[in-house]
């Protein structure tokens, strides 16, 4: 899968939010934040495919998490970018 | 005094309930959705530079300032940016460096921009057509969306300026309805 083009991901005091740059008009009530991990993890994935695997291990590397959780965490996440048409496969 | 204020105010609240039914009808009612605040000053810079690459930008509006116009936590704008300003026109500026109102034009003199909420009684901005960010092109309600060019829009506008005198009444019956 991969992250669908247009989007941003910007830091506004602190806060990493994700906007939508390839449309006309931006609906900034609908501005989608990220906290810090999943922020990491789409900043080492964006313009490339890549697999929930992928993530997890990503995860695994830059936190202490277990394997498991890793891979359901980012499964999640993924579940939920897919829901907001951020990602597609 | 503020105890008879709110038994007025209840009294009105109970007396004005068939109103405030049809203006929940008509307009909608505040999605009750969690939303994460961003900083005003940095949130509004993001809108002001996407506003700038020639996108239109809806927000949520914060405060009340606008009443009746714009209802805080119930209704959004669409921005877009200008070539002129008119009077009547709802922008949002930068009055300061990192202070931002969406308030409407009640004056123009050249370049220089009288603004005022349109639900303050008194108050008011002042500012240059450089500080304006963007211009409200939408009113959009949970129910329904209203074209800043609708005319009727428009003249309502107009007639709230020229009530300007008993505002404080009218904010206070429209609070009753709202």
């Amino acid at each position: 899968m991969k992250i669908n083009e247009g989007f941003e991901l910007r830091t506004v005091c602190d806060e990493n939010v994700i906007v939508a740059y390839g449309r006309k008009n931006i609906d900034f009530s609908k501005v989608i934040s990220l906290n810090e991990s999943a922020a990491y993890l789409w900043n080492a994935v964006i313009g490339r495919e890549f697999t929930c695997q992928e993530l997890a291990d990503l995860l695994c590397k830059e936190y202490e998490v277990d394997a498991q959780t890793a891979l359901a965490d980012a499964a999640e996440m993924v579940a939920g970018w897919k829901e907001l048409g951020l990602v597609s496969d | 005094m503020s105890t008879l204020k709110t038994i007025v105010r209840f009294l009105l609240r109970l007396l004005l309930t068939p109103f405030r039914f049809f203006n929940k009808q008509r307009n909608g009612i505040a999605p009750s959705e969690v939303r994460h605040e961003l900083p005003n000053d940095a949130f509004l810079g993001l809108v002001s530079e996407t506003l700038a690459e020639g996108h239109t930008a809806v927000i949520w509006v914060k405060g009340y300032s606008m009443r009746p116009f714009i209802e805080f936590g119930r209704d959004k704008v669409k921005l877009a940016t200008a070539a002129a300003y008119q009077v009547g026109d709802a922008v949002l500026a930068e009055i300061a460096k990192g202070h931002y109102v969406l308030h409407r034009i009640i004056k123009v003199e050249g370049d220089k921009l009288t603004l005022q909420g349109d639900g303050n009684v008194r108050g008011v901005e002042h500012c240059t057509t450089a500080d304006v960010r963007g211009v409200v092109t939408e009113y959009i309600r949970p129910n329904r969306t209203l074209s800043a060019d609708d005319a009727y829009l428009k003249r309502k506008i107009r007639i709230w300026r020229t009530l300007f005198p008993i505002r404080r009444y009218l904010l206070f019956l429209y609070k009753a309805i709202v």
